[in-house]
């Protein structure tokens, strides 16, 4: 295998793992509070599409960026009141908003931009920012150093998120959210108010993830872009077992089997590409059984707490 | 001062159904202020839809096609649901209920003559079944969450499904991943000749019925609703939580698996990429706007269904976009859950 | 000495009940106040009331000389009254210094892990707690968790500590480790209320006893000079109205048989010990005892829902120790559970539904698997009549009904069946005088038509005048059984008080 092979699929994994990476923070702080992140994917899509009308409608990208957190964090609100004030079930209340934002972006950006045709918005990409000097390392310059600024902003959030819930008071608090509500009351704060601020803050993220798509890597929206990368998030916190590191290894992952479906034909493997992207599913399936019932699932997650 | 605190008390009043149906009149006024604000009349959009689901008989027929497959899955959701199994994994099942059909169809148009039809169906209820039994399984064996496990072959099922048409089964030179089309042996019967209107929507009702009947009728049925109500209870009256599992889910299975089979046995004649994309996560949808109810599947899938069609022909009129009917969806579905609240998986 | 905490004239009453009826505490610095009591006797609302989670009707508290605020768990934190709940309030999965991180209310925004750790380690030290702040609380046993409950109390600053039964869920060396602990906090000038059914830990590490009998102060001691017959006296001895004579009856045959039970729950701690008992046709065997001393084990064991590690159950003779609770009910063993919330009923399903809770692949409820809704109408029909239930149709949902009806239910299905042998576990929690009456009158009469009754109860009273032989449960033992005729009080509050387990350590 050749160098600028191997580069070409390094770089590819990143490059598709990145937006799976943002929104896999976003679940992680989501799940760890308390409440399952089915709802990432609307949240993502949510945030492609503000990002995209966001940058249209007012000709600036930091504009769109801001957009999308909004998008984001809406459908994060929707599924926070749902879950919080309503008591209702997490799981199927995350795919009513899923459901709910592909139909609602889809409608929005016709309305907004064509005449019920499929419009055609083009946003200019963000572009690569060389960090100088390292940039110009040989190999790791090229592939870690001359990302577009999202993509530095995803590893970022890995470490930020890391920080976070290890040193801080604040992820001590979303943590014991997430694991027995009752002793976070009994310290003296709310736990539901702790989960309904995780799910606005991992909206943000996951819609940021979105802009990824959209601002970053395809420059327009389309109907339901985001093709699932919200459930593969979903499944990265799963297999990373809840913590930022095992998640971007989980991500990485996913990345490289996609990057490498593409590229099959380069490397001549014989097995056919569809076999090969069904091995992150079966590899999520097959640590999941093998870490079996002592999955360390956040042990109050999806359970509501009342206290009188 | 809580979150709880500041939150508006709940409007709902009434009972269940009426909570039902105030959910859905509060997703299409919702939609109607957000056609209004794309500029368009919302009355007028509303009236395309209903004249594009009911406004000829071909129409009305298309629109029971559509809700066959969607009420069959849906009463297998809604079973599951209520003896508190999360199945997320219908559209996994009637994938995989679609291709065995399909192979079925395929292979066995010459050998077994008349008998390949109801054959690919027996074939398809063996697809669902045996894949809502693996997930049962793992879920049973390794303790693995049925939600988990279901969404993970959700996409292994899909991945399958394109795995043979780009492969053994697919017809080569058709610009579109799709298996020829299948011997006339193969053909899901009519329900009135010389329409298209297949036997599926008969079947469907008739599930409805049947699963009504088991439910609320058997020794199995109040099984089933005593593991959902209670776990220490069922385990005092000797009901065993594993059984209950794996009973609901192979249910379940050969729903969606006869619900794949009519699709590509009745619409498509074929078995073609993507054929049951959305339909798993619509089952849910109507099951739980049905609340688990599996007689009230009937008319949430005929709503579905209908929604869709008139929908499409809405676009095709005034240019509304259809994805429209996704909003309307997505909103009552979230009505009705904020209404059921935390009774919403055990109602 | 001043006091650190004098409480004055607590009352409080819920509904007609009068929980606390103008009780005196008071507790001094450096000492170890033991608050001894049966179910019932108020201990736990007096401490809820002290601890802010409940306000009283009446009276004061003073803390430290300063009045405290009733009604408030900040406040009584702040004061300085730090509460181990038997219930504790962990999160499993993070470490012992993440767990005192949380519970210290206000730190900053960066967490100084090292420091709280030191400082555990420096407590930990001086009280002999013997914790380690890296360890997960998830592996720490029982008796450590609950020491890691005394860290986030102490570290709170609390000077007056109350311990809510710690030892009921601790194995012996557990129980004295803890001991050594409370000695030290005691000599360390802080205060400890230590609330126990146990008379021989209160003797051996209290410095006086306060006994709550029916909400009021029975008796107060210092331990010195105590004896276990007098404490026991505190606790249970009453004047009781003579036990109503009863015909005394020839016992019938052997039908129930327990030999040294053994059991273990999901923690690993033995809650069933050696238990043993015979029950014999036409008679109730009544046993009182404290909750939380096997008496769920012992039933759900008996009943074939809960496995049991050694021994074995012989039901008329066979032995049923490996048979499930289904082939059990079908040889003629009924079960009436304590919890009518949700185990012996199923709130949301109707009156008929919970008939046929145990029963529904049989006739008349179902036939080759189709619920006969017909013929069980019948059966339902008689049955309710038969007990008396008052209800809006039997397709109302149970949860209607009021408890004493739920309760009729149950004994319309349990001993509607006519069983040979009868386990009744609390039969008339909750429920009210008219009710109470019924369920221990029918549950009599099947002992007079030569049923075998199992009837546990932490109602002493109640025990007494069901039982035609009477016996203690405590710490997973049966003790004492001896007839009704020649039972002894004191004797009972005794056994129930642990002190047969105390007798080696006395």
């Amino acid at each position: 295998m050749d160098a600028a092979l191997t580069i070409d699929f390094l770089s590819a994994t990143v490059r598709i793992a990145t937006p799976i990476l943002l929104a896999a923070m976003g679940g992680i702080l989501i799940e760890r509070a308390g409440t399952f992140a089915v709802g990432l994917e609307g949240m993502m899509l949510s945030g492609a599409f503000f990002g995209v009308v966001g940058a249209y409608l007012s000709g600036s990208i930091v504009m769109g960026l801001l957009a999308a957190c909004f998008g984001g964090m809406l459908f994060g609100a929707i599924v926070a009141v749902a879950t919080t004030r309503f008591d209702t079930e997490h799981m199927v209340t995350g795919l009513a908003a899923n459901l709910l934002a592909l139909g609602f972006t889809s409608f929005a950006l016709r309305t907004i931009v064509g005449r019920g045709q499929a419009p055609v918005i083009h946003i200019p990409l963000l572009q690569p920012l060389p960090i100088p000097f390292l940039a110009d390392i040989p190999v790791i310059g090229t592939l870690l150093f001359r990302q577009p600024p999202l993509t530095y902003l995803a590893f970022v959030a890995v470490a930020a998120i890391a920080v976070f819930l290890r040193r801080t008071r604040g992820g001590l608090l979303l943590t014991a959210s997430g694991e027995n509500p009752l002793a976070v009351f009994a310290a003296g704060t709310d736990p539901i108010r702790t989960r309904f601020v995780a799910l606005l803050g991992g909206g943000v993220l996951a819609g940021l993830a979105g802009a990824v798509l959209s601002l970053q890597q395809i420059g327009t929206f389309t109907d339901g872009m985001t093709g699932g990368r919200g459930y593969m998030a979903l499944a990265a916190v799963i297999v990373g077992r809840w913590l930022p590191l095992g998640t971007l290894a989980g991500c990485l992952m996913f990345g490289a089997t996609e990057a490498l479906q593409l590229r099959v034909q380069a490397f001549n493997l014989p097995v056919s590409s569809y076999v090969i992207q069904m091995v992150p599913y079966l590899a999520a399936l097959l640590v999941l059984a093998g870490i079996g019932r002592t999955a360390r699932l956040p042990s109050a997650i999806g359970q509501p707490f009342r206290h009188d | 001062m809580t979150v709880a605190a500041i939150m508006p008390r709940s409007p709902w009043r009434g009972g269940l159904a009426w909570r039902v149906i105030q959910s859905v009149v509060w997703s299409l006024v919702i939609t109607g202020i957000l056609i209004l604000m794309a500029g368009k009349n919302p009355l007028v959009a509303y009236q395309h839809i209903v004249l594009g689901a009911f406004g000829s008989w071909d129409r009305v027929i298309v629109g029971l096609n559509k809700a066959a497959p969607y009420m069959l899955a849906g009463v297998g959701v809604a079973l599951c649901f209520r003896g508190n199994v999360a199945n997320m994994g219908s559209e996994g099942q009637i994938a995989m209920g679609g291709l065995a059909a399909s192979i079925v169809a395929l292979i066995g148009a010459g050998a077994l003559g008349g008998l390949v039809l109801p054959a690919a169906i027996v074939a398809g209820i063996l697809g669902g079944a045996a894949w809502a039994a693996i997930a049962a399984a793992i879920n049973l064996w390794r303790g693995v969450h049925e939600v988990l496990v279901t969404l993970m072959m959700n996409f292994i099922a899909w991945l399958i499904v394109a795995e043979f048409l780009h492969g053994p089964l697919g017809e080569m030179d058709a610009g579109f991943p799709q298996t020829p089309m299948f011997d006339n042996a193969a053909w899901l019967p009519k329900l009135v000749a010389r329409t298209d209107l297949h036997i599926g929507i008969v079947l469907a009702v008739l599930a409805a019925i049947a699963a009504h009947g088991v439910l609320w009728h058997t020794v199995i049925g109040f099984r089933w609703r005593l593991a959902g109500a209670s776990d220490r209870a069922s385990h005092y009256a000797g009901v065993s939580r594993a059984r209950s599992v794996l009973g609901l889910m192979i249910t379940s299975g050969v729903l969606s698996g006869i619900a794949g089979s009519i699709e590509v046995l009745g619409v498509h004649y074929r078995l073609i990429e993507g054929f049951s994309l959305g339909f798993g996560f619509n089952a849910i949808a109507i099951a739980l706007l049905a609340t688990l109810k599996p007689l009230w599947v009937i008319p949430a899938a005929l709503f579905f269904a209908f929604l869709e069609t008139g929908a499409l022909s809405m676009q095709r009129q005034i240019g509304i976009p259809s994805s429209l009917v996704l909003v309307i969806q997505g909103l009552s579905l979230i009505f009705v859950l904020c209404a059921v609240g935390r009774g919403g998986r055990k109602v | 000495m001043t006091a650190l905490l004098e409480m004055r004239g607590i009352s409080k009453a819920y509904g007609s009940v009068q929980a606390n009826a103008g009780i005196d505490l008071t507790v001094t610095a450096g000492s170890i106040i033991g608050l001894l009591g049966e179910n019932g006797s108020g201990k736990s609302t007096l401490m809820k009331i002290l601890f802010g989670m409940v306000r009283p009707d009446q009276g004061a508290i003073i803390f430290k000389d300063a009045e405290l605020a009733p009604g408030s768990p900040r406040e009584s934190l702040r004061a300085g009254i730090g509460m181990i709940h038997q219930h504790f309030t962990l999160v499993n999965a993070m470490t012992v210094a993440d767990n005192v991180m949380l519970a210290l209310g206000d730190a900053g925004f960066w967490l100084d892990r090292n420091g709280v750790a030191e400082r555990i380690t420096q407590l930990s030290r001086s009280y002999g707690l013997g914790i380690d702040p890296d360890t997960v609380v998830e592996n720490l046993p029982l008796g450590a968790r609950q020491r890691v409950e005394i860290v986030k109390a102490l570290m709170r600053g609390a000077d007056l500590l109350v311990l809510d039964e710690p030892t009921s869920i601790l194995s012996p060396p557990e129980i004295e480790g803890l001991i050594g602990v409370m000695r030290k906090l005691k000599a360390d000038g802080r205060a400890i209320i230590f609330i126990t059914h146990k008379l021989g830990e209160v003797l051996s590490v209290c410095d006086e006893v306060v006994v709550l009998r029916d909400g009021k102060v029975s008796g107060r001691t210092p331990v010195a000079g105590a004896t276990r017959q007098g404490l026991a006296h505190m606790m249970v001895g009453r004047t009781l109205a003579e036990p109503p004579q009863r015909a005394s009856r020839a016992p019938g045959p052997e039908r129930l048989v327990a030999r040294n039970l053994s059991a273990r729950d999901s923690a690993g701690l033995a809650r069933l010990q050696d238990a043993s008992f015979s029950l014999r046709g036409g008679e109730v065997l009544a046993l009182a005892g404290i909750d939380g001393n096997g008496q769920q084990e012992l039933c759900d064991t008996l009943a074939g829902l809960f496995p049991a590690l050694a021994g074995t159950i012989l039901l008329d003779g066979t032995d049923v120790t490996g048979w499930s609770s289904k082939a059990r009910l079908t040889a003629g063993l009924a079960y009436i559970p304590a919890d009518r919330s949700d185990t012996s009923l199923v709130q949301s399903m109707s009156v008929a539904d919970n008939l046929a809770l145990r029963d529904v692949a049989e006739e008349p409820f179902s036939r080759f698997g189709w619920l006969d809704a017909a013929g069980a109408r019948t059966l339902v029909e008689q049955r309710t009549r038969q007990f008396g239930v008052r209800m809006a149709g039997s397709d109302a949902a149970i949860g209607t009904l009021s408890g004493g009806n739920q309760q009729k239910v149950v004994l319309a299905r349990e001993i509607g069946r006519e069983p040979g042998v009868l386990i009744a576990f609390q039969p008339t929690w909750g429920l009210d005088p008219g009710a109470t009456r019924f369920v221990v009158d029918t549950i009599l009469a099947l002992r007079d038509r030569g049923g075998a009754v199992l009837y546990i109860s932490s109602e002493l009273d109640e025990v007494l005048s069901v039982g035609d032989r009477i016996g203690v449960i405590c710490e997973g033992r049966i003790a004492g059984i001896t007839d009704r005729a020649d039972v002894d009080i004191v004797r009972l509050g005794l056994l129930m008080a642990g002190a047969h387990s105390q007798a080696a350590a006395a």
